[in-house]
């Protein structure tokens, strides 16, 4: 079989940048297999104080692999971790709600059969010290939160089912909940795949603001003008490699485009 | 300016709170899955305690009857409830009619091993109760092994308690054999568990405890919470940071020691085990929290909707009795009942 040829991918891995100062959190030479295959390969990524990070690449580039590490459901095979200039571990959900992580998923992490209120306070509900719930408060925060987080209309009833909601509202929801309790970085998976237009300009808008209120955010999509709309830099990944990064004022969004179509 | 812009939600809220009693009633039914089959179990009753204050002859309202009825439903009732918190965490056990039977064999067993029968020349106070104890732990072992099995194998548990209710209906046998079993405690444990104040049997007053004890866990404690969660979206739930393997491992324990419970009751009541006893139970009691409105594949369902649910099996199971109809047209009306209330609560969700 002479004719046989190894297709090397168009584009080698590459360092990229380095941080400038103590990142919120940072990932070095991260690997993780899954049996033989490799889903992330000796990859770098950090995430600075008040910025906003897009995560590019085409499908099976391993962005979310990457995103539920971050989570921390999905802890690497080998590389380091660092919250804060600390190397910690990432084993559980609880490590990174620690080091104050807070994730958007691409299939909403709702429980459609629950009502808004009980899906904010989901795992941390205001209970007595006997574990039982206190409604009457949990109620009234999560009005607030509705009210002040999203302005996403539509919502009226706290009480309502999620499965009774539409995409962008159940988007609201899990946005509300990730402010509400106060993360300093926010991990939006492919945020804007189930929103209207005009949700996702709210959307958009809303994770600028929160980076002006010091919520560093990480923005996975597809759409590149989104990612312009509000990211200061962008890391492109291809077959579990950072590929190409570059800061907002050092690029273009073509050069960008580029980046992610050849991979 | 969050209090500003959270007004309309307030005003939404207060104007709900003001709504008249009767249309928040009417809310609740047309909403609420328990809320349909409380008016069904009601119009039921209506119907029937008309027909027999117009009838004498209808014995529907004889003390004796109700006597009847309420000691019948609470056997099933203790298991429906465990059952349900299982299906609301998104799992069944197919083997809680034979761990009926195990369990209460091995306490009874027991009971009579270390002289709690009351028929003995100085029967022990405490032994009935060491039996129980000792019934109701391999009832809750049994569910935590059928937990483990299930999740790390990562199988259908269906499956798992499928082989399980073989297995448990094979250990009572290998374990006592095929005759029955007399069970008659002594003091005061017979009183406890087989008295009545009234037409209404201690086991009755057992399973309206235990149903408000349910109520207060699934509905107003964090961990009922959980099994929600679990049972409606588990990729959500470890998302958001709650545990399934731990959450499913304490609804199976439930379900196993409300299995063993409700075997030993009824063995009080009845003052003999059969072996075979608990057979079909477990589809009695998964009936009668569909009926009550919990969902087959997890994330609904209510403790009020499988008191009304069992219920309404009985009271039906009562009727046909009463009306000396045999014994095969109760499998036929419970039958239709699942897939009727099904059906209806389907309705009733999509119309939100």
């Amino acid at each position: 079989m002479s004719d046989l040829q190894i297709i090397e991918p168009e584009e080698k891995p590459i360092k990229g940048l380095r941080p400038t100062e103590t990142p919120l959190l940072e990932m070095r030479n991260i690997t993780k297999r899954y049996g033989a295959f490799v889903a992330l390969n000796s990859m770098n990524f950090y995430i600075g104080r008040n910025e906003v990070v897009g995560l590019l690449g085409d499908n099976g580039a391993g962005k979310s692999t990457l995103v539920k590490m971050m989570s921390g459901i999905n802890p690497p095979t080998s590389g380091e971790i660092l919250a804060n200039g600390k190397p910690v571990n990432f084993n559980s959900r609880a490590d990174s709600e620690a080091a104050g992580i807070e994730t958007i998923y691409q299939d909403i992490a709702l429980v459609d059969q629950m009502s808004i209120t009980r899906n904010i306070f989901l795992g941390r509900e205001i209970t007595n010290a006997f574990g039982f719930m206190d409604h009457k408060a949990m109620e009234d925060k999560a009005i607030d939160i509705l009210g002040s987080a999203v302005q996403i209309s539509g919502i009226e009833d706290p009480d309502k089912e999620v499965g009774f909601l539409s995409g962008g509202q159940k988007q609201a929801v899990a946005i509300a909940r990730a402010v509400y309790f106060k993360r300093n970085i926010l991990l939006l998976d492919e945020p804007t795949s189930a929103l209207s237009v005009r949700e996702t300009e709210h959307l958009l808008a809303y994770v600028r603001d929160l980076k002006n209120q010091g919520t560093s955010s990480v923005l996975v999509t597809h759409n590149l003008y989104h990612a312009f709309q509000v990211c200061d830099r962008f890391v492109v990944m291809s077959h579990g490699a950072k590929v190409y990064e570059a800061r907002k004022e050092d690029t273009s969004i073509e050069e960008v485009t580029y980046h992610v179509i050849r991979t | 300016m969050a209090t500003a812009q959270s007004d309309h939600i307030r005003a939404a809220i207060q104007q709900r709170n003001r709504r008249s009693r009767s249309s928040r009633i009417v809310d609740w039914v047309r909403t609420k899955p328990e809320g349909g089959i409380a008016v069904l179990f009601l119009a039921v009753q209506l119907v029937v305690i008309a027909v027999s204050l117009a009838n004498p002859s209808f014995r529907y309202l004889d003390a004796a009857n109700i006597a009847v009825t309420l000691k019948a439903i609470a056997p099933l009732g203790v298991m429906a409830l465990g059952v349900s918190i299982l299906m609301i965490a998104g799992e069944f056990d197919l083997s809680v009619g034979a761990l009926y039977s195990f369990c209460s064999i091995v306490a009874a067993t027991l009971t009579m091993t270390w002289g709690g029968d009351s028929g003995a020349d100085v029967p022990s106070a405490i032994a009935p109760f060491a039996g129980l104890a000792v019934g109701l732990l391999i009832g809750a072992l049994a569910g935590v092994l059928h937990a483990v099995i299930t999740l790390r194998f990562n199988i259908p548990s269906f499956i798992t308690t499928l082989g399980a209710m073989l297995m448990w209906k094979g250990a009572t046998l290998l374990y006592h054999g095929a005759q029955s079993l007399r069970f008659k405690p002594s003091e005061p444990f017979n009183t406890l568990f087989n008295s009545s104040i009234g037409v209404v049997h201690a086991s009755m007053i057992w399973f309206l405890l235990l149903a408000v004890a349910f109520y207060f866990l699934l509905h107003h404690h964090r961990l009922g919470n959980h099994f929600f969660a679990v049972g409606g979206n588990r990729n959500a739930a470890v998302a958001i940071g709650v545990n399934p393997v731990r959450t499913k491992i304490i609804a199976f324990g439930i379900c196993g020691f409300m299995a063993a419970f409700s075997g030993i009751l009824a063995g009080t009541r009845v003052m003999s085990i059969q072996p075979g006893g608990g057979l079909g139970l477990e589809l009695q009691a998964i009936a009668a929290c569909v009926i009550g409105g919990a969902a087959l594949n997890g994330g609904r369902g209510s403790i009020l909707g499988v008191v009304l649910g069992t219920a309404l099996m009985y009271t039906i199971q009562d009727l046909l009795l009463l009306l000396r109809a045999p014994g095969f047209y109760f499998d036929m009306f419970v039958g239709g009942l699942i897939v009727i209330s099904v059906i209806t609560n389907m309705a009733i969700r999509r119309k939100g």
